[in-house]
């Protein structure tokens, strides 16, 4: 079996995930799980803070995936959308939970990224939006991590919320304000 | 100095209203259709922050590539079954269940309606009754109530008498609705006119004979007469239990279109009581005679008194005859039937009155069967959507929740 791509290496949208493929036979579901895979665990990591969860959180989206796949309705949303909102779902119940603070786990893996020679300035400014991110309300934080991780349009982002896609709107704006202002503001304690 | 390339169209911070264009300058960015420095630093900002989460453990990759493997042969081998069925859509799935639903309960209406019962086949008697006993069917004819003298009569006369015949008024049955009233004895006779085919005279006037074997009843009188042309006829006498008349009568007007029907009661208390109060009369009259011949010393008073208990057991026999005569008619009813083989009758009772009749009913049981199932079904149906409903409910609000408490 082929491994899990993220879809944003090859810069150029899923095929499967994209569009609505009829059925969701098992051929269809592994090239599903080929091109959403990694992107699901990052969301779900990132959300999480906690591997080990985040790996849950994966295998029980694709599984309830496949499980109601027979539901699965063309009209409401491509199957990545479909299995992001599912992974929310289960990112959230995994919170509820274990009722206490995400970590974030990212420390180990920016470090690891400092191994691999990329330029200074490179990673300074991720880290900054990590911190910027650890920063946001995880309400906000959630938002932009769907719409970056799972690439969703703002309907399916919508949908995926269970709101209006005008709220949907409104909610990824403000995270996204809010995001900037945080990075700008680390960014001048850095330069103080 | 670190450099964060954030595009910035609006500095008025996150309360201002929503920007459409901002918005539509987003996804056109993120789709890589906007060529802009704003557009640019909006894809570096997604691939940072799509950089931040690390790799997926191959473990995790590999088990879950296993785990779709394993799927994709095991749905592999159900495939074949599932692939061309029309069923697989879940919507036709569903209506084709109502559908099924729907047909098991009008199918289970019409075989197991009472508008079958008209064409039951008659079950023949295990036991036919005995028609000379006339006490013994009394018994259970249930009409009228004998009076305190009754009772004396039977004492004096030391056999079963009317009282035996005739059960107690409270346990009389209601003849055209009405109860008898307690105390009385009556006589109940009806008479029904059945429309059939020509052809099935015969069998219909078989059919009513067995009916009143199984009624518990006999046959008195039949007389059937078919012609190949012209109108054919049966006129059958049926002698049936009081009690029964009623459900005899219904059975009958199954069996074909009833055409006419009548039913008299005549009140027979007067006759019932004068048959008793002779037989009462006799007997005490055999008692005082009988104990004039143990006073009587000559041969003459001896002989005399021997004539006169000879003619006292004739008039006890005769009361007593007299008495069970009435008995028999407060018992059982006569009941004439005629059938009449006719076919412009026959087929216009048969098949459109009829048959728009039995049509009728077969809709009218059905909606109400239809009724008493959507009666239980759709609050049941309700309640689980209402249960459903709210526990979603609680899970997104739990879910909804976590997000404002961290």
């Amino acid at each position: 079996m082929s491994r899990p791509v993220s879809s944003s290496d090859e810069h150029a949208p899923p095929a499967i995930a994209r569009a609505w493929p009829g059925t969701l036979d098992a051929e269809v579901f592994e090239t599903l799980f080929r091109e959403c895979g990694a992107d699901v665990h990052a969301y779900a990591i990132s959300l999480l803070g906690d591997r080990s969860a985040a790996e849950d959180v994966t295998a029980l989206a694709f599984e309830r995936l496949y499980r109601s796949r027979a539901r699965l309705d063309h009209r409401r949303g491509t199957p990545r959308a479909w299995l992001f909102a599912i992974a929310r779902n289960a990112a959230l119940d995994e919170l509820r939970r274990r009722r206490r603070e995400p970590r974030y786990e990212l420390e180990d893996e920016l470090a690891a990224d400092r191994d691999c020679a990329e330029a200074l300035e490179h990673v300074e400014r991720r880290a900054t939006v990590r911190d910027a991110l650890a920063r946001l309300p995880l309400r906000e934080r959630e938002v932009v991590l769907l719409k970056f991780h799972g690439q969703l349009s703002n309907g399916e982002l919508a949908r995926a919320l269970g709101i209006s896609e005008s709220n949907a709107g409104t909610r990824l704006h403000r995270a996204l304000i809010r995001l900037r202002e945080h990075c700008l503001q680390i960014d001048r304690q850095e330069v103080a | 100095m670190r450099i964060i390339p954030f595009p910035g169209r609006d500095d008025a911070g996150p309360d201002v209203g929503l920007d459409e264009i901002w918005l539509s300058d987003l996804e056109a960015a993120l789709n890589g259709s906007g060529e802009s420095p704003d557009a640019d630093s909006w894809r570096q900002l997604r691939d940072d922050v799509r950089a931040l989460a690390p790799p997926m453990a191959p473990e995790l990759e590999r088990k879950l590539g296993e785990r779709i493997v394993e799927r994709d042969a095991r749905s592999a081998s159900k495939q074949p079954h599932r692939r061309s069925g029309w069923w697989r859509s879940p919507g036709r799935l569903r209506a084709a269940a109502a559908v099924a639903a729907i047909a098991a309960v009008t199918g289970a209406v019409v075989i197991a309606g009472p508008w079958r019962a008209g064409t039951r086949p008659i079950e023949a008697p295990s036991n036919p009754p005995a028609t000379s006993s006339s006490a013994g069917r009394a018994e259970s004819s249930g009409v009228s109530a004998p009076r305190g003298a009754t009772h004396a009569a039977r004492g004096a006369a030391g056999e079963p008498s009317a009282s035996a015949s005739a059960g107690a008024a409270s346990n009389a049955p209601a003849f055209n609705g009405v109860a008898a009233p307690p105390g009385r004895v009556q006589q109940l006779a009806a008479s029904i006119t059945l429309a059939a085919t020509p052809n099935d005279v015969q069998e219909t006037a078989d059919r009513v004979s067995r009916l009143a074997v199984s009624d518990g009843g006999f046959v008195q009188s039949s007389h059937v007469q078919v012609q190949q042309r012209g109108t054919s006829e049966a006129n059958v006498a049926l002698s049936l239990p009081s009690a029964k008349l009623g459900g005899a009568l219904a059975s009958l007007g199954q069996l074909a279109p009833v055409r006419a029907e009548s039913q008299s009661l005549q009140d027979i208390t007067n006759a019932y009581d004068a048959a008793r109060q002779r037989l009462a009369d006799a007997t005490a009259e055999r008692q005082a005679l009988l104990r004039a011949l143990s006073k009587a010393t000559t041969e003459g008073q001896i002989g005399g008194l021997h004539e006169r208990i000879s003619q006292n057991r004739n008039a006890i026999a005769q009361a007593r005859s007299s008495l069970q005569a009435v008995s028999q008619h407060a018992s059982t009813a006569e009941v004439e039937v005629t059938v009449l083989g006719d076919a412009h009758t026959a087929s216009e009772g048969l098949t459109l009155h009829r048959g728009l009749h039995d049509a009728g009913r077969v809709l009218v049981v059905t909606l109400v069967v239809l009724l008493v199932a959507a009666a239980i079904l759709v609050p049941l149906a309700l309640l689980i959507v209402v249960l459903v409903t709210a526990r979603r409910m609680w899970l997104r609000y739990q879910r909804e929740h976590i997000l404002d408490t961290r």
